[in-house]
């Protein structure tokens, strides 16, 4: 690596520290075209391509697309008629609307109260084994790994409501009788947070433990030195500690639980009866499971309204929160 | 007992070597016995846990992938009652073809990777090095991506693909048609642009004292510098790559070109059970062996490198 | 340090690429050789094994030489509804490609199929076609814009085995709706697996249900197609009332219950299913794809019963895509009659195809509903005798009495759409017990209606 040593060549002439201040100065001011090519300029933009490329093409200029979608009527094939706010009125007007935005909610606290706490208890109770932390870090990643249709299509496989289905199987060996998992109305949609969470927890696990392990010793001690027992040192330092991890697991949590879509998607379709339908599956059936031409219109005014609301969600969630982090 | 034999002792019982290596519990801590006791149960029993629960799925799918149908249906917990049915492999591996569909996910995974790269660091080092004035606009636009759903982007990215400005002709059914909007990731380049910002100033200022201009600025300096970060890069990239699956389906329309996400879940409807789980089987062994050889990388990567701090 | 006039050329690059980049130049036309010779890209099966392969390359080599000029590519392609429309607009659809009757009629007033209708007037055997066949690809004047290529007919599909562990002759099935309740309930009672089951999801849980209702004596869809009658045709709350009753009163339907076509396919190969009902021609799937032993099928007739009632039927049109030019359309016209119809209509390509087929063990004379007339059904049977490898005698009870039952096409409006709200419909009826069948109905009723007024 080449190392450019701080102590070495002095500037060299006024030219050099112009340029010098020019590069690493954020607060420059304008100095007209001239000094803005002479400068970096020019450099900057070349080194912006990739990123501008990228974005305009596949990520600007789409979402603008969508939006302007969002109030035409298009079959793709004849050219998009304006319709104004009718795409809205259809998807506001829609029942299934109702049941998708509770479904998702349901699915968000589910996956709140299974996703949230037990990956931190157990990175927890990882961060205090020496030796075998790589086993155990090993383990609890494992499930991450597996590619996540693999996944989907075993469990799918595991909740055969049959009495010889696997998980009926298991329960079955301790007496517990068979169960509908996957169909019955009341039991899908747990049964699909049950997969996402062991699929998941593994990488929360990691980077909890991660952020553990960062927590100086000498909190601890300090603690210690106040008569705290195991339990107060978890609650009065490590969980303050992990303040900011854990706030921003949270909300990540929300936003991606907003736009769960593989796992009912693949288990069971949005059945039974529509209880498992969430927002996004309902976006991707207006847009792709219209046999005579999908409503583009209102699945980008849906993902539109979703997306409003995620940003006020977390424009209040980052106001009440903004004391509360340690960093 | 001396210090030095204390400290063994101490380390015998899974305790700190120095103080300053503790956790929640101290040395003092590992002392009592009570809590040694407790914590090791407590470890064994979450190590029983995770070895059931993440690790049994897994093996069930390896047993059973050489299991006939009609034993996995009756009996799906037990060893093989009518012995094994190594056919399955077999039959998955010629005429399921899962070799040709790991060759296009690995092929898919390297290109996101190559390009999620290059726009993540040419993007971080102007944003957070070179800093120019309208930096911060750009950085705004970024960011505001992240808040839309990608299901947004889906029918309008699909229309660019396929009728791609400059370009007078489709990329659909073209490797390049997964690769290039990957490059978009907004989390990709706001996580290296935090690293960059986090890292001193003034070896910048000094390569450019010494004259470095901006290229051999990015190639001598940052990029050596960045290998934490890129390391990080490249496992989410290639798990994202790994994981995708409606954006590949929606364009790559050739079974030849489709990776394993695409493919699986459409061969269910056209082979009898044990050999799609023997299907399944083997397109987990490959990321799985993977997993454990890069392990470090793997869990360093997800854990995010100390980014994320409190 | 680089000079002035590098620079400005750096900038100037940059700049001109992101304008290019943002001004986003539109594609230019297609353009069309001028010397009347055309290329057509026409569907194949994803997945062919090499000696059907070289079977498909020798037919377009026939037709080349016959045509010369015409070029035939072959792209592998399988249609399915949700990615047609973006395989429309993304130029990927080939110029002949085959879809479900299913879809017909809504592609075809929605304009998404070319109208090919003069052309298709043109063929010799034009107005051979049976009528209820032809019927799923015609505009609503009657023109034929998509070419029917195979019919098939619902039936019940049992398995024998189950049946004689049972306690029940596998060589009588079940012949009223009421025998296949007390049928299911005996083969669940005796062991333990579904005696029942039906489609759910994907939009075949409407499907199967229609089926149902038709068998019932009853329709979903007024007979001028204007509205649904999802709640005041009282067949459809019967065959809800029926399905109720044979899953919580006789438990006789076993515990899983979203399947869809491929799946319950899969259940009932595997010897979890006794009887179910899908298209008639499923037995080449079961074995071929889901190593179904073929001791253990067997097939019959819905029982038809009540006012009215006729057999649901479905089948597969051959269509051209809209962006096909008029060179290409005609193109297309003839390798759909070669290909396609010569499979049916002319001996030696008849022969061929079921020799090929049975030299790959691939299934030959699977139970089919003619698209011409009985005669040239008979016909095409008496040609590929020589071939038949499915067990035939197993397949009687539906092959003797399925021409006597009456053809009824599948509702006309939004079709698609109205399975998958009866989709919902029949999930509900079977995982909840206490479910509100009239209140369903009418829910679906409602929103059904709104599909027709959308549709126009």
């Amino acid at each position: 690596m080449t190392q450019i040593s701080p102590t070495t060549a002095a500037p060299q002439s006024a030219e050099m520290i112009e340029t010098l201040e020019y590069a690493v100065d954020p607060l420059r001011r304008r100095r007209g075209l001239r000094g803005w090519l002479r400068g970096d300029g020019p450099h900057m933009l070349v080194f912006l391509i990739p990123l501008l490329f990228s974005f305009i093409l596949f990520s600007w200029r789409p979402i603008v697309d969508a939006a302007i979608m969002a109030f035409q009527r298009t079959n793709l094939i004849d050219p998009a008629e304006w319709v104004g706010l009718d795409n809205f009125v259809t998807v506001l007007q829609d029942p299934l609307l109702g049941t998708a935005v509770v479904n998702t909610l349901w699915f968000a606290v589910l996956a709140l109260l299974m996703g949230y706490p037990i990956p931190l208890v157990v990175a927890v109770l990882m961060s205090e084994v020496r030796r075998w932390r790589g086993v155990f870090s090993a383990l609890a990643y494992l499930p991450v790994v597996v590619p996540p249709v693999v996944a989907a299509l075993l469990w799918k496989f595991f909740y055969d409501a049959s009495s010889s289905g696997v998980f009926n199987t298991i329960i079955g060996a301790v007496g517990i009788p068979p169960q509908p998992w996957l169909q019955d109305q009341a039991t899908a949609m747990p049964s699909i947070v049950l997969f996402a969470t062991w699929s998941a927890a593994g990488g929360t696990i990691i980077i909890y433990l991660a952020a553990l392990v960062g927590v100086a010793p000498e909190l601890y001690d300090a603690a210690e030195v106040d008569g705290a027992g195991v339990w107060r040192k978890v609650w009065h330092v490590t969980v303050p500690q992990l303040r900011g991890v854990l706030l921003v697991m949270f909300i990540l949590q929300i936003i991606g639980t907003a736009q769960v879509f593989l796992e009912p998607f693949l288990l069971t379709g949005g059945g039974p009866a529509n209880s498992t339908m969430t927002i996004l599956m309902l976006i991707y059936k207006y847009a792709f499971q219209n046999s005579l031409g999908g409503d583009y219109g209102a699945a980008t005014a849906l993902s539109i309204m979703l997306a409003i609301v995620l940003a006020i969600f977390s424009a209040i969630y980052f106001r009440l929160t903004k004391g509360w982090s340690s960093s | 007992m001396s210090a030095v034999d204390e400290k063994v002792v101490a380390r015998r019982r899974g305790a700190p070597a120095k103080d300053a290596d503790r956790g929640i519990l101290s040395t003092a801590d590992w002392r009592r016995r009570r809590v040694r006791a407790t914590t090791r149960v407590t470890h064994l029993i979450l190590l029983a846990s995770l070895i059931v629960v993440g690790l049994g799925p897994v093996l069930w799918l390896a047993k059973s992938a050489v299991t006939p149908t009609q034993d996995t249906l009756r009996q799906p917990l037990a060893l093989w009652p009518n012995g094994m049915d190594w056919e399955n492999l077999v039959t998955a591996w010629t005429r399921v073809e899962i070799d040709k569909y790991f060759f296009n996910t690995v092929i898919i995974a390297l290109g996101v990777w190559f390009v999620q790269v290059l726009v993540a660091t040419t993007a971080g080092y102007v944003l957070s090095v070179l800093r120019p004035r309208y930096g911060r606009i750009i950085v705004a636009l970024v960011l505001a991506t992240l808040f839309v759903p990608s299901i947004v982007l889906l029918v309008p990215l699909y229309l660019t693909i396929v009728d791609p400005p400059l370009l007078q002709h489709s990329l659909i059914n073209t490797f390049w048609a997964v690769w290039l909007p990957a490059g978009a990731s907004a989390f990709t380049v706001l996580l290296v642009m935090r690293f960059f910002d986090s890292l001193p100033r003034e070896v910048f200022e000094a390569a450019r004292i010494d004259g470095a201009g901006p290229y051999r600025l990015f190639w001598s300096v940052v990029l050596p510098m960045s290998k934490p970060i890129v390391g990080v890069v490249s496992v989410f990239a290639v798990i994202g790559a790994w994981k995708d699956f409606l954006w590949p389906m929606l364009v790559l329309k050739d079974p030849n070109l489709q990776p394993l996400s695409v493919r699986l879940p459409q061969l269910q409807q056209f082979i009898e059970l044990d050999v799609f789980l023997a299907a399944l089987a083997i397109a987990t062994v490959i990321p799985i062996a993977l997993f454990l050889v890069f392990q470090r990388m793997f869990l360093s990567g997800a854990g995010l490198g100390g980014a994320v701090k409190g | 340090m680089k000079s002035a006039i590098t620079r400005v050329g750096l900038a100037g690059v940059a700049m001109v690429s992101a304008g290019a980049l943002l001004a986003g130049c539109a594609g230019g036309p297609t353009e069309e050789p001028a010397d009347g010779t055309a290329t057509i890209q026409v569907a194949i099966d994803a997945g062919l094994e090499p000696e059907a392969r070289a079977n498909f390359d020798a037919r377009v080599a026939a037709f080349e030489d016959a045509n010369p000029d015409i070029t035939v590519e072959a792209q592998e392609y399988t249609w399915t509804a949700p990615t047609f429309t973006t395989d429309l607009a993304g130029g990927t659809l080939p110029d002949v490609f085959t879809i479900p009757f299913t879809d017909g009629r809504g592609l075809i007033a929605n304009g998404q199929l070319a109208d090919i209708s003069e052309l298709v007037a043109e063929l010799p055997y034009a107005d051979q076609f049976n009528p209820n066949v032809a019927q799923a690809g015609q505009a609503e004047d009657g023109a034929q814009w998509a070419i029917p290529i195979a019919a098939y007919g619902q039936g019940l599909h049992y398995n024998r085995t189950l049946f004689e562990a049972a306690g029940l002759d596998p060589d009588s099935p079940p012949t009223t709706w009421d025998e296949i309740r007390d049928a299911a309930k005996q083969i669940s009672n005796a062991t333990g697996e579904a005696g029942y089951a039906t489609m759910t999801s994907g939009n075949t849980g409407g499907w199967i249900l229609t089926t149902l209702v038709n068998a019932f004596g009853g329709r979903t869809e007024s007979g001028d197609a204007t509205a649904p009658t999802l709640d005041s045709d009282p067949a459809v709350a019967e065959v809800l009332e029926y399905l109720h009753a044979l899953r919580w009163e006789d438990e006789s339907m076993g515990a899983n219950f979203l399947y869809d076509w491929g799946t319950i396919n899969q259940d009932f190969a595997s010897g979890r299913i006794g009887m179910y009902v899908s298209g008639g021609g499923n037995y080449g799937n079961l074995v071929t794809q889901n190593a179904l032993n073929p001791d253990d099928y067997g097939l019959t007739v819905l029982p038809l019963q009540g006012a009215d009632p006729g057999l649901l039927g479905g089948g597969t049109l051959a269509a051209v895509s809209p962006k096909a030019s008029e060179v290409e359309q005609a193109a297309a016209v003839k390798w759909i009659d070669f290909y396609y119809l010569a499979k049916l209509t002319d001996e030696t390509a008849v022969v061929e195809t079921a020799e090929l087929a049975a030299s790959l063990d691939q299934p030959v004379g699977a139970p089919e509903l003619p698209i011409f007339d009985q005669a040239q059904f008979e016909q095409y049977q008496s040609w590929i005798a020589p071939f038949v490898n499915v067990p035939v005698d197993q397949m009687a009870p539906y092959t003797d009495a399925i021409f006597d039952q009456p053809l009824i096409a599948e509702p006309r409006v939004a079709t698609q759409d109205v399975y998958a709200l009866l989709d919902t419909v029949v999930q509900a009826v079977l995982t909840d017990r206490n479910a509100d069948i009239q209140k369903l109905l009418t829910d679906a009723q409602a929103q059904a209606e709104a599909l027709y007024t959308k549709a126009g």
